[in-house]
């Protein structure tokens, strides 16, 4: 799919994306204006692949809309959630900076809207600014972190200790209540693909934590009712 | 006489030898197919107008060898969407 040119209302729209990065925040105007002069926007439907592992990586992606996952399949031939990434965000950067292909395939949860700066011109700018290399370097650590995390996660941790601490980092504050809102795409299948499980391993987690009144689901999604609670939970 | 091992094929030439095949078959030719390969399980996507085409591509992909597993994410109109799991090593049977 080749990006099309943007129209002249889109440069402001793009470098205020731009500025919101994580980072990227702090770059100097003219290192953004040089991101912003070779981005290109691209919009992608719900369900729609973005890009797919071991699949060229020609693009780094700015997300300015719409919430985003990235899985991988094990060698083995399981899916495995790596990422959910919400505006606004790099991603693809991996493959571009380590020279290899997508690890893994990303997809549009819902309509996302997009930059995309091709890889080689990102290199180049990498190059010349150094302060851009720096925040690409932040990013990254940040990624391995978050890496270290899942790791540790998939190898000592209960479904329902996951699944506690995925709540707690993605619970925002509603009507004075701690609530994990339900979305059109938090289905069974994808908070199971999200936590390393299956469908009915997850649904027993959250009756688990329900009956420990830790949590209650209702019509606005998971509300969390002891926090406490469940950070203890999310230890073991 | 002594044999080379044999060693399975990359996945850069998985890539390369689907593409073609891809480019050959009138099912598949004028689609813009996308495809990933890693570890020898290729991933499809891509936008067909036939549940035939749809199924065309995964076939050709899953019969060239060295190629463990296909998921088939191409959009067509009826086509499902992907297993969370995918049958492997789908020469050895």
């Amino acid at each position: 799919m080749t990006p099309r040119l943007p129209t002249h209302t889109e440069p402001d729209r793009l470098k205020a994306t731009i500025s919101q990065v994580r980072h990227f925040n702090g770059l100097q105007p003219e290192v953004q204006d040089a991101i912003a002069a070779a981005a290109a926007p691209r919009h992608f439907a719900t369900g729609q692949v973005i890009y797919l592992e071991g699949e060229p990586a020609e693009f780094v992606y700015i997300l300015e809309r719409g919430w985003v996952k990235a899985t991988r399949m094990s060698r083995d031939g399981r899916e495995q959630a790596m990422l959910f990434l919400r505006p606004v965000e790099i991603f693809g950067d991996i493959a571009v900076f380590t020279g290899t292909t997508y690890p893994g395939t990303t997809t549009a949860l819902e309509a996302v809207d997009t930059w995309v700066v091709p890889s080689a011109t990102l290199m180049t700018l990498v190059k010349q600014h150094p302060e851009l290399a720096l925040a690409v370097i932040r990013k990254l650590g940040e990624r391995v972190l978050h890496y270290i995390e899942l790791v540790e996660d998939l190898s000592l941790r209960s479904v329902e200790a996951r699944l506690a601490n995925t709540l707690l980092q993605h619970a925002e504050e509603t009507d004075g209540r701690l609530v994990v809102p339900r979305r059109a795409w938090t289905t069974f299948d994808e908070m199971a693909v999200r936590l390393g499980t299956v469908r009915d391993v997850l649904s027993r987690a959250l009756k688990t934590l329900e009956a420990e009144g830790l949590l209650k689901v209702d019509k606005q999604g998971i509300v969390l009712c002891d926090t406490k609670g469940l950070a203890e939970r999310g230890i073991l | 006489m002594t044999h080379e091992p044999q060693h399975p094929p990359t996945d850069k030439n998985l890539h390369k030898a689907i593409l073609t095949l891809f480019a050959g078959d009138r099912r598949t030719a004028s689609a813009s197919l996308r495809v990933g390969v890693l570890n020898g399980i290729v991933h499809l996507a891509g936008v067909v107008t036939s549940p035939e085409a749809h199924i065309a591509a995964a076939e050709l992909a899953g019969s060239v060898p060295g190629v463990r597993g296909v998921v088939n994410r191409i959009e067509a109109p009826g086509a499902p969407r992907p297993a969370r799991t995918v049958n492997l090593d789908l020469h050895d049977r």
